[in-house]
């Protein structure tokens, strides 16, 4: 208990920091829908001139775009990478931090089991993440609120900020196993940031080639928002594939951190 | 000229792994490419007709997505950020990590002025931006050339790549400021990765709602765009006076905090 209180202590500046930039991002981008969605309705008539075959060529993506819906889910691609490297730079720094500020001996000699250590580190990483999440959902969802005068569906849209949350989860599972994998991090920033942007690139990649297969590989590709919005459901598969991602990691990292021999200087 | 070498010696590793990411993200762009010029003109028409707003939610812009140069323009953004994410990192992290690893005791001891040190770590850092642009410009050249049909890329390449190293130094003295000042080395390069995403995300905005476009001056991404150097012929006076003011400002601050401060051993 001591633990965990403590790691939520000292990540206290952290999540206040992430968590405002997530609200300041995304109430930047709601308030600019109006003007935004007045375009868009001008370019839908416009788009009425052309030929079946050239609306469906370009999707539901136009249609939906004047939308609150469809805007939102355009603005969370940013969304998702702000909050994904929150997340990263949490699991990764949340363990490595014990041997990079030599805290390490004196934790370790402390009567409680790695396991122990392992898991309030864990509770804390995950409680810092569901406040933030908590604090972006309310705001997201009063602003869509203030902005858009229509109908839409808040169910859709609770889909949508959820998926930020999954998103974290896995970044936050992958910083974990990372941090225990190797030795000694000298730098958070770096690994995550690095990594973060190597999975946006590979999705923005994948998302224009259309590939299936490297939808698998990067994080940003399992929930397709234009798919949660036209069915209003996740894709199982990936759900699946995010949940066995997490917990093998998890696992491997209890298992790697009891055995692991930790560099006290 | 030992620093240097030293320098050099050290971030090798870093270079080399960017440099191939770089390269992998041009040839698997311009693969795409193949696969997208196959798809025909009726979605030029289309593109031609919309508002800006709503292109910049595509990602398109105002480019023409038939030729490749226009292509490229779309891809050019990302690049970009690899690029200034590397420079910042390598620039916060050269001057932080004397500090940061304790090995700023040892090298101040050794007879050579402040200056000189600073010296010798920025002219390694040029080295490795310049590097990372001649890769980014060759495989750029390589790639393009090889789906353009004759026509000759080259000028319009290395307008772009020009405007690319502009935003390099940018980013990079940004990087060496922030870490001279900066009493705490983990700060710097949590900072001037912070700075380089606020000014990205602020870009991206800007393009979503023309009415803040005063704005532009405030984020270096918008100096040197693609659709500015491909479309209205090349680079505009005002952002080059701007930056012409903006890295000598940066460059002889670091020199002059770094000369002054106590430093942490």
């Amino acid at each position: 208990m001591n633990m965990f209180l403590h790691e939520l202590k000292a990540y206290r500046k952290f999540t206040i920091i992430w968590t405002l930039s997530l609200v300041g991002i995304i109430v930047l981008f709601l308030s600019m829908f109006p003007s935004f969605s007045q375009e868009a309705e001008e370019f839908k008539k416009l788009m009425e001139g052309f030929p079946e075959a050239v609306r469906i060529a370009f999707g539901l993506a136009v249609e939906n775009i004047g939308s609150i819906i469809g805007y939102y889910s355009y603005v969370f691609l940013y969304i998702s990478l702000v909050g994904a490297i929150q997340a990263m730079s949490l699991g990764t720094s949340i363990v490595s931090k014990e041997v990079r500020e030599k805290t390490a001996d004196f934790l370790l000699t402390k009567p409680v089991t790695r396991t122990q250590i392992m898991t309030s580190k864990l509770l804390a990483a995950l409680t810092s993440l569901v406040i933030t999440n908590l604090f972006f959902i309310t705001v997201a969802t009063t602003m869509a609120f203030l902005v858009e005068t229509k109908e839409y569906s808040t169910k859709i849209f609770l889909m949508i900020s959820l998926t930020l949350f999954f998103l974290q989860l896995i970044f936050l599972a992958l910083g974990i196993i990372v941090s225990v994998v190797v030795t000694k991090i000298k730098s958070v920033l770096p690994i995550s940031l690095g990594t973060v942007f190597t999975f946006f690139i590979v999705s923005a990649v994948a998302s224009i080639i259309g590939d299936d297969a490297l939808r698998y590989i990067t994080p940003f590709e399992y929930f397709d928002l234009a798919y949660i919005v036209q069915n209003s459901s996740y894709e199982t598969s990936f759900i699946i594939a995010a949940i066995g991602f997490i917990a093998a990691a998890i696992t491997a990292s209890y298992f790697i951190y009891s055995k692991k021999d930790i560099h006290a200087v | 000229m030992n620093v240097f070498i030293r320098e050099m010696k050290a971030n090798r590793k870093s270079l080399i792994i960017w440099s191939i990411g770089v390269f992998l993200m041009v040839a698997s762009s311009m693969g795409k490419y193949a696969a997208l010029s196959a798809s025909g003109q009726s979605i030029n028409d289309l593109l031609g007709q919309m508002p800006n707003s709503l292109k910049a939610i595509m990602g398109l812009g105002t480019f023409d997505l038939s030729t490749v140069i226009g292509y490229y323009g779309v891809l050019f953004i990302y690049l970009v950020v690899m690029a200034t994410i590397h420079a910042a990192m390598l620039g916060a992290n050269i001057i932080s990590k004397e500090e940061r690893d304790k090995t700023a005791e040892f090298l101040l001891v050794k007879p050579i002025s402040r200056n000189k040190i600073i010296t010798s770590k920025l002219s390694a850092t040029l080295v490795n931006i310049l590097v990372l642009n001649l890769v980014t410009f060759v495989s750029s050249i390589v790639m393009v050339q090889k789906y353009s049909n004759g026509e000759s890329v080259i000028g319009d390449i290395t307008v772009l790549m020009i405007g690319m190293f502009m935003l390099q130094l940018i980013f990079l003295f940004i990087g060496t400021a922030i870490a001279a000042i900066s009493k705490n080395p983990k700060t710097a390069t949590s900072l001037s990765t912070g700075i380089l995403l606020i000014t990205f995300i602020l870009s991206v905005a800007i393009d979503i709602n023309s009415r803040i476009e005063n704005l532009k001056y405030l984020t270096p991404f918008k100096y040197y765009e693609a659709k500015n150097l491909l479309l209205d012929g090349g680079f505009d006076a005002v952002y080059v006076i701007l930056s012409a003011v903006i890295i000598p400002v940066l460059f002889s601050t670091t020199y002059v905090f770094y000369r002054k401060r106590d430093l942490n051993v």
